[in-house]
This record gives C-alpha cells, sequence and structure tokens, in this order.
C-alpha cells in the first residue's frame, strides 16, 4: 500500500464545512466532528481555511499527557485518547499550539482527529478530504505532493505551515504560501 | 468487495477506491436529494433494520468522484427524521388555514374519499379548469411526467405549472431562442476543469454547486482564467482574475457590452457566425452603443475590468460561458441568457469539447422535471401543447383524443393571481412549498388562503402545508427508484434504499390510486411499479427533442448515465452538443439575438434607495423545508440574515448583528445585519431559504419576463429602518 497523507491547499476553502459534517459520519467519531473551518476576516471577505488536525511527528499533545493516552498510529496518525487511559486533565487541549484536541466533559475525556484511522489504516481516504467539493482537503501520495511543489514556482520555498518554534515536521502537508503563486498563466 | 469500475473514461480527479464496509451494513448507490450536481453517494443500510443510517462517498461517479456539500452528506438524515408525515392528515376546521394547528390522522381511504368528493364537487359547480396543480422538479422524471398526465387526464384541467418557473424558465426560454433546444450545458462537466477560460455570471458556485469548485479552482492551477459577475464577492469571486461586481439587475448591459468589444477587437469567428448563425449584423448594430464607458455607467463595474475580461474570453482557445440565477431570475433573465450565450456565438466557442455554454441548474430534477409536461404549455419529450403534431403523438400514449386535450395553461405566479380571483378555487401541491419560494408573499399566502379546498402532498409539514385541508404522506428520494437528469443533461439512476415510513406513498402511487377515486382509472391503473411509470415515460418522450427512449435503466447503469438526447437502444446518447455544429432551429442555425437593455423593473429612487437581491447559502436547499430540519445545517445557519456593506452601515448606523427592518413596497422583516465588505455598497443580499416572519419573499417584486414569466427575485429596491433598543447578541 502506497502511503498517501493528508494535505491541505488552504487557498481553495470555500467554507461549505462539508468536512465537518462528513467527519461525524467516520465509524469510530460517534457523531461528532473533530476538527474546525475559520472565517479568516468575516467582516471583509468570504476567506474561509480549515485547521486540521497535522499529525505532528513529535506532538505536543502526546508530550503533555501525563497518562500516555495518545498513541501514535504506524501510519503516523495521531489519535484520540484512549478511554481507560485518559485522566482528564485536559493538558493536550492547552498544549496543543493549534488548539485541535476538543474535550468531553461529560465523559470526562478528550477527543480528537484520528485521521479517520478505520479507513486510513487500509488506505481508504479520510472523509473530510473525500468530500471536500474545492480540493482543500486532498490524500495524496509522496509523489504527487512533490509533483505540486515543483509546479509552483515558489520563491520562498516553505511547503509547510508549522514552524520549528511551533511543532516542527507534520505527517499532513500544508501548501501555505497560496496554490496560485507561481502559476504560470496559459496566454 | 467494490467490483473495479471500467465503465466510462475517467478524468485525472478519478481514484479507484474501495469502500468502507462495516458489518451488517449494505451500502446502496444513489444520488443526492438536492441540487442539480446530483452527487453520487452511497447511502448505509443497516441490514437487519432495513434503515438508512448514513453515507459513503460514491468514489466511482465520474461527475463528482465522491465529493458532496455539507446539504449531501447529511441528506440522509432526512428520511427516517422525527418530522416526518406518516398517515394522511386532514383539517375539518378551515378557520385554522394557514397554521399548522387542527390536522387529524386519517386512513388513506379517508382521504382519498375526501379528496375526491371535494374535486368531483368544485368541477361540478365551477368547471374542470377550477382545479390546479402546483408542482416541483426534485423529483424523479417518471414522477414529473406523471404529474403532467395526472393534471390533464385525470383532473382534466389546463392548469398546471411548478416550481422551476421560479428556478430554470429563463435558461430554457434562452437556450431555446438561441439554439432552439433546451439543453443546461452544451457539454459534459467532465470538460470543465480542461478549458482555458472561465465565464461565470450570477452564479455563487461555491455555496450552490460546490462540488463544480475543484473543476473551477483547476482551471486557475494550469494556468487559466476565471471571471466572475456578481455583485457579491462569493467565496468564488474572492479568488477570480476579474471579477465584474455589477449592480444587480444589469447583466444584459454587461452582456453587450462583452460582446460589442469582441466584435470591435478582432475576436469574431466569421466562418462559423457566416455558417451556422442568424441575427449578427444586427447584434453589432445594437452592441455598438455598449462601449465600455457606457456598460460602466449602467453596471457599475469599472471600465478596465469590462475590458480585461473581454479580452481574456476573446483570447482564450477554449472557453466556458455559465450561469445560474443571478441573471435568470430577472424580469429580462431569458434576454440575459441569450445575451451572454452570445458571446459564444460569436468567437464560434461552441460546438466542441471544452468550449459551450452552461446553466447551474438549480434542483435535482430541474433539467428533466422541465421537460417532460408539468409545465403549463408543454408535453412529454419538450412537446408544446399548441402544436396539433406534438399532441396527437402524446394523446396516441395517452390513450385519449386530442379534443381531451386541455389548454395551455397559466404559469406558476399567475396561477395565485387566478386563485386570488377566483377562476382556480382548487389546488394539488407536491414538492415544492410555494409559501415560501415564491415572491410576494403576502398575495401569496392570500391567494392560498381564499382556496376552497387544497391537497398538499409532502413529507414534512411545510410553510405551504399550513394552507391545506388534507396532507397527504409522500416518500423521500431514498425510498423509491427513478431517473433524474443532472444539469449536464446526464439522465441518471436514483435507487431505493428503505421501504416508504410509516404509511407514506410514492408520489405516482398516489396520483394512480387518486385517478381511480376519480374514475379515470383506466388511464392509470396499468402503472404498477415506478418501472412501469418509466416505461410508459420514455415512450411518451420519443420522438421529441428531449428524447429518453434509449436510456434504458440499464443503459444508465452500464454507463454512467445517458446524455440526452438518446433516440433508442443502440444509441449511446450525447455528451456534447452541436459537434456538428448543427442546431435545433428549422434552418440548423443558432440565434445571436440583438437585445436592447431594459432596467429592473423596480429601480432605487430616494424612498428605497437600496438594491435588494436574494439567493442560497450553502447550508440550505430552496425553501429550507428539508434542510432546516436537519441539525448540522441548521447549527450552522440557523435564520437569515441581511448582507450590508460596512459605509452604508455606517450611514444607516447600525452594527454587526443588530436586527433591523428591512422593507420594500410589498412587505417588511426583521434581519441580523451582517456586515461585510463582500458586497456593493448600494446593494443588500438576503438568503431566501426561510419561511413565515423571516422570509425575504415577503419583500421580493412578481415582476415577470415576459417570455419565462420568471420573477424578478433578483433585484427590487429597498430599505433600511433601525430598530430602536433591539440589539440582541
Ligand atoms: S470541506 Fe473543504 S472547502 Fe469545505 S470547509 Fe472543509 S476544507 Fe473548506
Ligand atoms: S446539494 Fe448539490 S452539491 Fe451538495 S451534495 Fe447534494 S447534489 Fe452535491
Amino acid at each position: 500500500m502506497v502511503k498517501k497523507r493528508l494535505y491541505l491547499e488552504l487557498e481553495n476553502c470555500i467554507g461549505c464545512r462539508s468536512c465537518l459534517a462528513a467527519c461525524t459520519q467516520c465509524g469510530g467519531h460517534e457523531q461528532r466532528n473533530r476538527n474546525y473551518v475559520y472565517d479568516v476576516n468575516p467582516l471583509k471577505n468570504r476567506q474561509t481555511m480549515p485547521l486540521m488536525c497535522l499529525h505532528c511527528v513529535n506532538p505536543a499533545c502526546a508530550r503533555s499527557c501525563p497518562a500516555q493516552a495518545i498513541q501514535i498510529h504506524e501510519t503516523g496518525a495521531v489519535l484520540s485518547a484512549l478511554v481507560e487511559k485518559c485522566i482528564g486533565c485536559q493538558n493536550c487541549t492547552i498544549a496543543c499550539p493549534y488548539g485541535i484536541p476538543k474535550f468531553d466533559t461529560e465523559q470526562n475525556l478528550m477527543y480528537k482527529c484520528d485521521l479517520c484511522i478505520d479507513r486510513t489504516k487500509d488506505g481508504i481516504p479520510p472523509m473530510c478530504a473525500s468530500v471536500c467539493p474545492s480540493n482543500t482537503l486532498q490524500w495524496l501520495t509522496d509523489e504527487e505532493i512533490e509533483a505540486k511543489q515543483k509546479q509552483f514556482n515558489l520563491d520562498n520555498g516553505k511547503w509547510v505551515t508549522s514552524m520549528p518554534y511551533l511543532e516542527g515536521e507534520t505527517n499532513v502537508r500544508v501548501n501555505l504560501p497560496g496554490i496560485l503563486q507561481g502559476v504560470t498563466k496559459l496566454f | 468487495m467494490q467490483e473495479v469500475n471500467t465503465k466510462a473514461p475517467k478524468d485525472k480527479f478519478f481514484r479507484e477506491i474501495e469502500n468502507v464496509r462495516h458489518p451488517n451494513e449494505t451500502l446502496i448507490k444513489t444520488h443526492c436529494a438536492y441540487c442539480g450536481m446530483q452527487c453520487g453517494m452511497n447511502l448505509r443500510v443497516n441490514t437487519k433494520t432495513n434503515q438508512i443510517i448514513g453515507v459513503e462517498p460514491r468514489y466511482d461517479w465520474p461527475v463528482t468522484v465522491g465529493k458532496m456539500c455539507p446539504k449531501g452528506v447529511t441528506a440522509y438524515q432526512q428520511t427516517n427524521h422525527p418530522d416526518r408525515i406518516l398517515k394522511p392528515l386532514i383539517r375539518d376546521d378551515a378557520s385554522l388555514k394557514g397554521t399548522d394547528k387542527g390536522f387529524r390522522e386519517a386512513s388513506w381511504e379517508e382521504a382519498y374519499d375526501l379528496i375526491a368528493r371535494k374535486f368531483k364537487e368544485l368541477q361540478g359547480k365551477y368547471g374542470k379548469d377550477t382545479l390546479s396543480v402546483f408542482s416541483g422538479v426534485s423529483m424523479t422524471n417518471e414522477k414529473c411526467y406523471l404529474t403532467g398526465k395526472f393534471a390533464r387526464v385525470a383532473l382534466q384541467t389546463r392548469y398546471i405549472d411548478y416550481n422551476g418557473r421560479f428556478c430554470m424558465s429563463s435558461a430554457a426560454g434562452g437556450f431555446l431562442r438561441s439554439f432552439g433546444v433546451d439543453r443546461g450545458s452544451t457539454l459534459p462537466w467532465t470538460d470543465i476543469h480542461e478549458t482555458d477560460c472561465l465565464f461565470i455570471a450570477g452564479s455563487n458556485t461555491a455555496e450552490c454547486h460546490p462540488t463544480s469548485m475543484f473543476r473551477v479552482w483547476n482551471v486557475q492551477e494550469r494556468g487559466g482564467y476565471l471571471i466572475v459577475a456578481d455583485p457579491r464577492e462569493t467565496p468564488i469571486a474572492r479568488r477570480a482574475d476579474v471579477h465584474l461586481d455589477l449592480r444587480p439587475g444589469t447583466d444584459l448591459a454587461l452582456a453587450n457590452g462583452i460582446v460589442n468589444l469582441l466584435i470591435q477587437n478582432g475576436y469574431v469567428d466569421e466562418e462559423f457566425v457566416n455558417q451556422h448563425t442568424n441575427g449578427f449584423e444586427e447584434t453589432k448594430e445594437l452592441v455598438n452603443q455598449f462601449t465600455p464607458e457606457y456598460t460602466s455607467q449602467i453596471t457599475g463595474v469599472a471600465v478596465e475590468k469590462i475590458i480585461r475580461a473581454a479580452e481574456i474570453y476573446g483570447k482564450a482557445p477554449n472557453a466556458v460561458v455559465m450561469f445560474a440565477r443571478g441573471i435568470e431570475q430577472q424580469h429580462k433573465g431569458v434576454d440575459n441568457v441569450s445575451g451572454y450565450t452570445n458571446m459564444a456565438l460569436v468567437t464560434g466557442k461552441i460546438g466542441r469539447p471544452k468550449s459551450g455554454v452552461a446553466t447551474f441548474t438549480g434542483q435535482g430534477n430541474g433539467q428533466g422535471g422541465r421537460e417532460h409536461g408539468q409545465k403549463s404549455d408543454l408535453l412529454p419529450g419538450y412537446r408544446k401543447i399548441t402544436n396539433p403534431k406534438h399532441v396527437e403523438e402524446v394523446c396516441q400514449v395517452w390513450g385519449i383524443t386530442p379534443e381531451e386535450m386541455p389548454q395551455p395553461g397559466v404559469s406558476a405566479y399567475e396561477m395565485f393571481e387566478l386563485m386570488d380571483q377566483k377562476t382556480i378555487r382548487g389546488l394539488y401541491l407536491l414538492c415544492s412549498n410555494p409559501a415560501v419560494s415564491a415572491p410576494n408573499q403576502n398575495f401569496v399566502r392570500k391567494a392560498l388562503k381564499g382556496l376552497d379546498f387544497m391537497v398538499c402532498v409532502d413529507f414534512y409539514l411545510s410553510e405551504s402545508a399550513e394552507f391545506a385541508d388534507v396532507i397527504l404522506p409522500t416518500v423521500t428520494w431514498s425510498e423509491d427508484e427513478g431517473t433524474v437528469t443532472n444539469l449536464e443533461g446526464r439522465i441518471i439512476k436514483i435507487n431505493k434504499a428503505q421501504e416508504p415510513l410509516g404509511e407514506s406513498k410514492p408520489d405516482w402511487q398516489i396520483q394512480v390510486e387518486l385517478s381511480e377515486r376519480l374514475g379515470r382509472g383506466k388511464y392509470f391503473s396499468h402503472l404498477k411499479t415506478a418501472r412501469d411509470v418509466a416505461d410508459e415515460f420514455r415512450l411518451a418522450s420519443k420522438g421529441g427533442y428531449a428524447d429518453y427512449y434509449g436510456a434504458t435503466w440499464d443503459k444508465i447503469d452500464k454507463q454512467d448515465g445517458v446524455f440526452w438526447p438518446c433516440r433508442d437502444e443502440e444509441d449511446p446518447g450525447t455528451p456534447h452538443m452541436f459537434l456538428d455544429k448543427k442546431f435545433y432551429h428549422p434552418d440548423g442555425k443558432a440565434k445571436i439575438c440583438a437585445l436592447p437593455y431594459r432596467p429592473p423593473a423596480e429601480e432605487p429612487d430616494a424612498e428605497y434607495p437600496l438594491r435588494l437581491t436574494t439567493g442560497r447559502v450553502v447550508f440550505h436547499y430552496l425553501s429550507g423545508n428539508q434542510t432546516r430540519r436537519i441539525q448540522f445545517l441548521r447549527d450552522m445557519c440557523p435564520e437569515p440574515y441581511v448582507e450590508v456593506h460596512p459605509e452604508t452601515a455606517a450611514k444607516y448606523n447600525i452594527e454587526h448583528e443588530e436586527y433591523v427592518r428591512l422593507y420594500t413596497r410589498r412587505g417588511e422583516a426583521e434581519y441580523k445585519v451582517k456586515i461585510t465588505e463582500a458586497i456593493r455598497k448600494d446593494t443588500v443580499f438576503v438568503p431566501y431559504h426561510f419561511g413565515h416572519e423571516k422570509s425575504i419573499n415577503l419583500l421580493t417584486i412578481a415582476a415577470l419576463d415576459p417570455i419565462s414569466r420568471m420573477p424578478e427575485f433578483k433585484a427590487c429596491a429597498a430599505q433600511i429602518e433601525k430598530l430602536e433598543m433591539k440589539k440582541v447578541q
């Protein structure tokens, strides 16, 4: 099975929140959505962007967990807290620089994006990337991602969103400079 | 596991993906219940309870490759929703009309008896035409077809029309005039991302047809251009290479201005124009006055933008002109359609792959539903009720004589006028919610309330059902099967995933049973299944422009849909129209139309200085009768709002999230203010999906297009008033 990654083309987002609606449809998700879509500057324009778990290689949420409740799957997906281990301290919700982990006060349990591990462990795209109508969220091989990178003759060479002082390398890739930068017009 | 799909050629977005299958679940392939995109989806059905429990992407559908907007993702929640009507409802106390009070459950027997008695009584007293049918196109071709037959053969009335008058009628009128045929898109959607320029007018594509967006963005990613004409900087306009931010209701001037520049600057395809079109010289002369400066004066769009847009479209090797309700829901909607279509005709960018003209069909079956006889003057196969030969052909299928065929009726809005005048006293309403979606609501609601007898067929108690004497419970799209025609003109198959909930029945079955009660069983009783209706319908369309005869359910499945016309078993259908440069006018030529500009019916003045325009949001569909009941969608957009530019807001001294009174000559409503720079300063916008006192159609104008009879939902004059001390958080 070729490894695929979640790839984000932020400039494409149309704010439809289909990713959130679809998130509830994944088997293990108990009808709760796990990520966010923000209006970037609502009084000014209609720009929106999804804020997805980036599945950091060395995730702050897991590091901050005193109970080792946050496991990393062999695919690299940073999973939801294990029910039997999570002590409900909410350290992770504070530690994550993007505020991804959510907290269920009733169950006293953290839950977060697990990259639809039920699907992605078998190479099936996560629900969000399956439905995203604008291709903001895509499920690509490293080769496909590299091809995209080449296509946009980017001047600053930056390709990931998280800076070293935040979380370093992430499993999810983000096209930060924007899809239209460096595109050569046809005519 | 999923068989490998080897059907139609797939484009670059297609990926072979196996679906997830959970234990005790089966997947039923179908399409979304809502818009004309008709995104493919799999409904997840629990094999123990036989109930629909969720959705799984349909990666193998070539148009949408698994993608869905939030309406599609949550559409399955309609089926087993607690608001479903499970038994017929009768209201004995007519004084409660206009409320949801006073209904009692009844048996189908009692409901049918009552309807048959009342219908006969009314027709006995006032003549056959006292009854009317108001229908819709969010249902299968088979149901749309049978509804036309039901009105004319069972009820024997001339008065039938449908909600497509508020949706696709101007596109239909414009295409018929320009091409002689009305297929919403001249090319398949899988061409769109391969074109070099998209010119999109009056379509908030990102919200109304979201699953087109990955193709739209791909045009830009390839280095192609996106031009968007819209008074608002919608999510698609935000990224356009040129955003033509025109005043609502001035499209025709913009179209003429661009056609003028295309002609002046040498982008005319002379050979194409000479051989395959009429009307070029008159049009050239007429658009001559639409200089960039004059066009700018009328439209409010900067001169440079108009010039740049024309230059890009002119230079593009391939280009597609697309539009939607923004240009069509005007009292010159038909002219706007022909006006923008002129761009493709003068430059010859039509009748070949990757170039053409398309409208974004609003309702799921907005295309098919308008072709097969629900329109006041049409019969199956896009035949005319005023054409004796057409009438003869249909009579043969129906088993009636041409003398028995009723005359043409009137358009949707005009039916309310006839109700008000008591020419129409009875109504059979299905698949529509005009008490939200029709313009000039105060009048429409009064007309509904004044009816002697009204039947409403729906699966939820809609705002319109509140005016009914009898409500018959029908099924959702997932509890029956049949075909719909998507926005490409591709006939596709909707499949049944669950048995009808409660005592609900599909519309075709209700009509057959009611026909029997009305003593017209001999024309209907042979229709025992949806497939029976399908077979008769294909036959009735045979030989018409919109010929579906060769589009068997089998072929639809094998080919991933069939594009009409499809005339016989061997015919694979017609994905690209006009490849032979033959148009459907008798001389085989297309018509370039010379169209004098007219302003909107109601222009702003001192009393009503703002332009009001209306539209959709991504979270709701049409009148909202379905989507407002779905938790996720309601959470995302619980109430309407008025979009106001910050400078305009400052003038009125109103703030973000403050409630204000918005009013026109026809009505008023209170809305929460949403301040945004993404709208013209002279324009305000309100989404139309909400009912009762929140309906923006209390304010809209019923100025009708002379050809399509489309009301001008997109432009009227309005004023804002600040409410004192009513700031709500
Ligand atoms: S589904 Fe895609 S386009 Fe829609 S909000 Fe999510 S990321 Fe944005
Ligand atoms: S509403 Fe339209 S775009 Fe959304 S999922 Fe349904 S068919 Fe697709």
